[in-house]
Parts: C-alpha cells; structure tokens; sequence
C-alpha cells in the first residue's frame, strides 16, 4: 500500500469505531423503530404518530449520521474485500432501502397521510429493512469475500 | 465449578449443533443485534426524556410507562438469544475477559435499577409532575451503563481463545472472510 491508512497502523481504531457504529445504529434505527411500531399499532399508542416522529426525527438523523460516517471509516480500512462481499453489498442495498422508505413512506404515514391498514404495512415493511441491515452487517464476517477468486 | 458447568453445557446436544451450524449461528447473533437496537433506542428515549431532551410534550411517567414492557420484552428476548450464543462457547467466554466486563455492567445495571426502582421507575405519577435530579442520574448511569454493554459486547469477539485450555473445538461457523492481521472476525 502506498499510502497507509491510519485505521490499519492501530489496533485500537478498528474496534473502537465498531462500537461508535453499532450504538449510533442502536439510536437511529431503534428511534426510528419506535415510529414504525406506533405505525403498526405498537408501543406509544398514545400518541399521535406525527409526534412521535417529530420527537424521534432529531436522534434517527443524528445516529444515521455517526452511523454512515462511522461505517464509511470502517469501509476505508479495507474496501476491496467489503466490496466484493456479498453480504456487504446486500447491506448496503437494505440501508439504501431503509434511509429512502424511513424519509418517503414512512414521514407520510406518520404525518396521518395513510389509513390504519396502510400504517401498518409501511412500518412492517421499515422493520424489515433494518433487520435486513444488521442481517447483512453480521454476515459480513461470516460470508467468504469473493476477492480471493478475483485477484490475480 | 462454573468452568465444569459451561464445559458441560458446551457440550450439550443443542450447543454442539448450534456451534457447528454455519448459518445458524449468524443467524441467532443478528437477531441479537436486532433486538439491542430496537431496545437501545427504547432506553436513549426514555432517559433522554428523563434528562429533559426528547418527547418534551408528554410527561416523564408517561413515557416510562409505555416503554416499560416493550422493554421488557425485548430484554428477556436478548438474555435469551445472548445465552445461546454464550452456550455455543461457553469455555472460551469463560476466560474471555470482555464477556466478564458485560456480565459485571449488566449486574451494575440491576443494581442501578433497584437502588432507583422505589423512588423512579415505579413512582412514575411523581414523575410526572416533576423530574427529580436523582431521575436525571439514574438516566446518565442508564445510558453510559448500556452503551458499555454494547462496547464489552463487541469486544469479547477481539479476545484470542486461550486454545491450550479450552476442550472443544470451538470456530463455530467454517465460513470466515473478514479477519483482521491479528485474526480476530471483523463483523458490521
């Protein structure tokens, strides 16, 4: 490497950004869960969904911020062998998934835009897509990185 | 004697498959994460409303209240889903010192609760009508608390199994891709 990554010459940086990440994925997608689950009728049944979305909007955007820039980082300490994982890939597709559906369908429903039936159905189907993240988060390091069959 | 127990329950019918299933076991650790993340946005909610920061409009014993079994449940859901991943190698975390922080914070976090359970958690008509300063530091250790369980958690995974001490022959799933110089999984 021509240019060293600061991340690879400390033992410590590695796992210390793990750890930023996954507590700023637990505040943005369990804040954000938390409207999804009013949306299906879950949890904060007293209010309305729209304020709970403007009292949990400030935090999923701040966690969703550390969280990609932290995972942007974690990439950088070895991005062809991310890249060329499959489950890398899906978790990223999942995330994309997740960010647009939390800021369309979901900012809809929750603003009192959507019948009961259809509430529920969005925020099902924003539950998914965050499970899907973790899913392809995890799998990471346990799926084989095709890089081995790639490089000459 | 708790090293014979976790070596017995290594050993068991259902840790012994669940360790050498390659999908099983990943499979368990994400539903793991799942579940921290919807109940860690739970726990910064209802401490940040405690602290004065979020979910203003409704009353502090209110929100605690709504919380309180969701919470619950997805507690008792990650002890369990935790404890089959602990059965799976149960030896190694044994020695593994990161496993023993978590435990140690965990019981912290118990202890946290019952100090504050009289005068808080279940005062929540008191609540709202005014958040004492003890509510705010009963919510400051509840989050630091719980951000070193996810931190402790994490790093169990960096520890080397001490092999000339341990039994079984523990890698639990053969598909390995990611693994830093030091050869430690590198998950997220």
């Amino acid at each position: 490497m021509l240019i060293g990554n600061p991340l690879n010459s400390s033992e410590l940086a590695f796992p210390v950004l793990e750890c930023i990440h996954i507590l700023a994925f637990a505040f943005s997608a369990g804040t954000a869960a938390i409207v999804d689950l009013r949306l299906i009728g879950i949890g904060m049944t007293d209010q309305s969904p729209s304020d709970l979305w403007k009292d949990t909007s400030l935090w999923t955007l701040l966690g969703l911020i550390v969280v990609v820039f932290s995972g942007l980082l974690l990439f950088s300490s070895d991005p062809d062998n991310y890249y060329l994982n499959y489950a890398f890939l899906l978790k990223m597709a999942c995330l994309l998934l997740a960010v647009v559906h939390n800021y369309t369908a979901v900012r809809k429903a929750a603003s009192g835009a959507a019948t009961p039936a259809n509430g529920r159905l969005v925020g099902s189907v924003a539950l998914f897509f965050w499970a899907c993240v973790v899913f392809g988060g995890i799998f990471i390091g346990f799926l084989n990185s095709t890089l081995d069959s790639r490089r000459v | 004697m708790i090293l014979e127990f976790a070596q017995w329950l290594q050993a068991t019918a259902l840790f012994t498959g669940l360790r050498g299933s390659a999908y099983l076991y990943p499979v368990v650790l994400s539903l793991h994460m799942v579940i921290i993340a919807f109940f860690g946005g739970m726990v910064l909610l209802t401490n940040l409303r405690l602290l004065g920061l979020s979910m203003s409009r409704y009353p502090a014993g209110a929100v605690l209240e709504r919380f309180r079994l969701p919470k619950r449940y997805a507690l008792i859901a990650m002890l369990v889903l935790g404890f089959l991943l602990f059965g799976c190698k149960a030896e190694e975390y044994y020695y593994n010192v990161w496993f023993r922080a978590k435990l140690i914070l965990l019981l912290l976090i118990g202890v946290n609760y019952l100090i504050f359970r009289g005068s808080i958690y279940n005062n929540t008509a008191a609540l709202d009508r005014a958040v004492p300063s003890s509510a705010k530091l009963a919510a400051a250790l509840s989050l630091i608390l719980w951000a070193g369980v996810v931190c402790a958690g994490r790093g169990i995974g960096y520890i080397e199994p001490p092999l000339d001490k341990i039994h079984a022959g523990l890698h639990c799933a053969p598909h390995a891709a990611l693994y830093s110089r030091s050869g430690v999984r590198r998950l997220v």
